[in-house]
């Protein structure tokens, strides 16, 4: 095991891609970062009935999706990109080769998230100042740790999510499309359904199920436990489509 | 040694193998030949465990492939050059299969230096021609030392002097006693490297013999054309 996680992570650091992906990680949190100084300089430049009026400027909110779905975009291609006749010659127990390409990417998604969350929130914060909410969506540290968790939370379900994925699918372009729809196109279209409908299938949608895990959403649908639970429901069940096709498939 | 046992695979309606049973035997070469799509990559696939059989089974030393625990320091295997990640530097395409079975990164440079790829070892394997690439999946298959190797159609795309290359390795591997399975189509090839042949066609064994008792009366060529006759695609 320790060896196929020694191989995984040297294929994974001894092509292009992943670094393109963590660069694009690093230019949404700089982007961010540009975005809540912007909205900081409005904010100043208005008056107090308008400020009252401001959206937060936490770029971290903004940033989450776009990072979930370029940490899935990583774990399809831990799945998906080195041929498996060659990863199964070297490796040809596909339950240790599954085991090591997933502590790979949890590792990775963790890391990314985690440093994703920090710099980003972090960054808003200096921006933000002593500013009063609500442009200032959170008061401390104690407050914006259940939002930073449940979205490193996240981060590293819509990972273990491209992986699996991408080990049934054995795509990289089907993965990031199917990635796609699930993260963005699905959830656009959830809250246009008649009700109930509009609200159930919503609260299971990743970027609501982010906001539920934090707490932050008054009366909502599903508890935090109920939330962290559907959450991990995702990863689990792409991890198990990806398991059955990596057991029973010819290379 | 190589034992395929009444191996059977089939592919929705089509049989690629058919209860094929036959030995590789150490300090030998043993040519695999038969007609396009008589199976033959099927079966050295199946050796691997790549592929599962339908029926039967293939071992290597007494072993399933998928059982060992470092399957490269057992068997070196060059199926498909293309198998791999074009994007990567050649040396580091070998030092992750290294890593994957212990085996240290010095072998790995040393190795592309044997097969004459030391100074493409910083180049994507993009960047590489399809006799190198040959020779990076020969590399590939050396890492591990191992005792039994296989190799499927190796000379594929190799000029003259890399054609004499294989020759001489492969027959060199079976002088230190190693356990050689090669395929090829290339008769006049196969009647200067095997000692032993296996011929099948439509995945079933037409025979198993010495290479001299082939060529006793003619040409290997003339040989294989006759029993395989009729039989091909
Ligand atoms: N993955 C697959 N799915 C379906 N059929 C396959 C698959 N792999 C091989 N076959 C079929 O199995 C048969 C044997 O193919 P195989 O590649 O083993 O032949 P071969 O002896 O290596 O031929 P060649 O000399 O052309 O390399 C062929 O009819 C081929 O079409
Ligand atoms: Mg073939």
């Amino acid at each position: 095991m320790k060896n196929a996680l020694a191989a995984e992570w040297t294929k994974l650091r001894t092509v292009r891609a992943p670094f393109g992906i963590v660069a694009a990680i690093g230019l949404m949190v700089v982007a961010g970062a540009a975005l809540s100084w912007l909205i900081v300089r409005d904010y100043d430049g208005s008056p107090a009935a308008e400020q009252a009026e401001f959206a937060s400027a936490d770029s971290s909110v903004v940033i989450t999706p776009v990072v979930q779905f370029l940490v899935a975009a990583l774990g399809a291609l831990v799945a998906t990109s080195d041929p498996r006749l060659t990863a199964l010659t070297a490796v040809p127990d596909r339950k240790r080769l599954l085991a090591a390409k997933t502590v790979l990417v949890a590792t990775a998604a963790a890391v990314l998230g985690v440093v994703a969350l920090a710099t980003s929130t972090g960054t808003s914060r200096l921006v933000m100042g002593d500013r009063p909410p609500p442009i200032a969506p959170w008061d401390g540290l104690g407050d914006v740790l259940p939002w930073a968790g449940a979205a490193v939370l996240s981060i590293l379900v819509t990972g273990l999510t491209g992986l699996g994925i991408g080990l049934a699918v054995r795509s990289t372009a089907v993965t990031v499309v199917v990635v796609g729809v699930l993260l963005w196109g699905v959830p656009a279209v959830t809250p246009m359904l008649p009700e109930p409908w509009d609200v159930d299938a919503s609260a299971v949608m990743v970027p609501y199920l982010v906001w539920e895990v934090a707490g932050v959403v008054d009366d909502p649908p599903l508890s935090p436990a109920a939330a962290v639970a559907c959450l991990l429901l995702y990863a689990l069940v792409a991890l198990g489509a990806g398991t059955v096709a990596l057991l029973r498939q010819d290379a | 040694m190589i034992e395929v046992r009444n191996l059977t695979k089939r592919y929705g309606g089509t049989t690629a193998v058919d209860d094929l049973s036959f030995t590789v035997h150490p300090g030998l070469v043993t040519g695999f030949l038969g007609p396009n799509g008589a199976g033959k990559s099927t079966t050295m696939r199946m050796v691997l465990g790549l592929d599962r059989p339908t029926g039967g089974e293939a071992l290597v030393n007494g072993r399933r492939y998928a059982d060992l625990d470092q399957p490269l320091r057992h068997v070196g295997a060059l199926l498909d050059p293309a198998a791999v990640h074009h994007g990567r530097r050649a040396l580091d395409h070998l030092r992750w299969l290294a890593a994957s079975n212990g085996i240290s990164g010095r072998r790995a440079v040393a190795l592309l230096e044997q097969v004459g790829l030391g100074g493409v070892r910083d180049k994507r394997i993009r960047a590489l021609s399809l006799g190198m690439k040959q020779r990076l999946g020969v590399a590939a298959a050396l890492l591990g030392d191992p005792e039994v190797l296989m190799f499927d159609e190796p000379v594929n795309g190799l000029d003259p002097e890399g054609v004499r290359w294989i020759r001489d390795l492969v027959r060199g591997l079976a002088e230190e006693g190693r356990t050689i399975f090669v395929s090829s189509h290339l008769m006049s090839e196969m009647a200067l490297t095997a000692d032993h042949v296996v011929i099948v066609a439509r995945g079933r064994l037409i025979t198993e013999t010495p290479m001299e008792a082939l060529t006793r009366n003619g040409s290997l060529e003339d040989a294989y054309l006759d029993l395989t006759s009729g039989r091909g695609l």
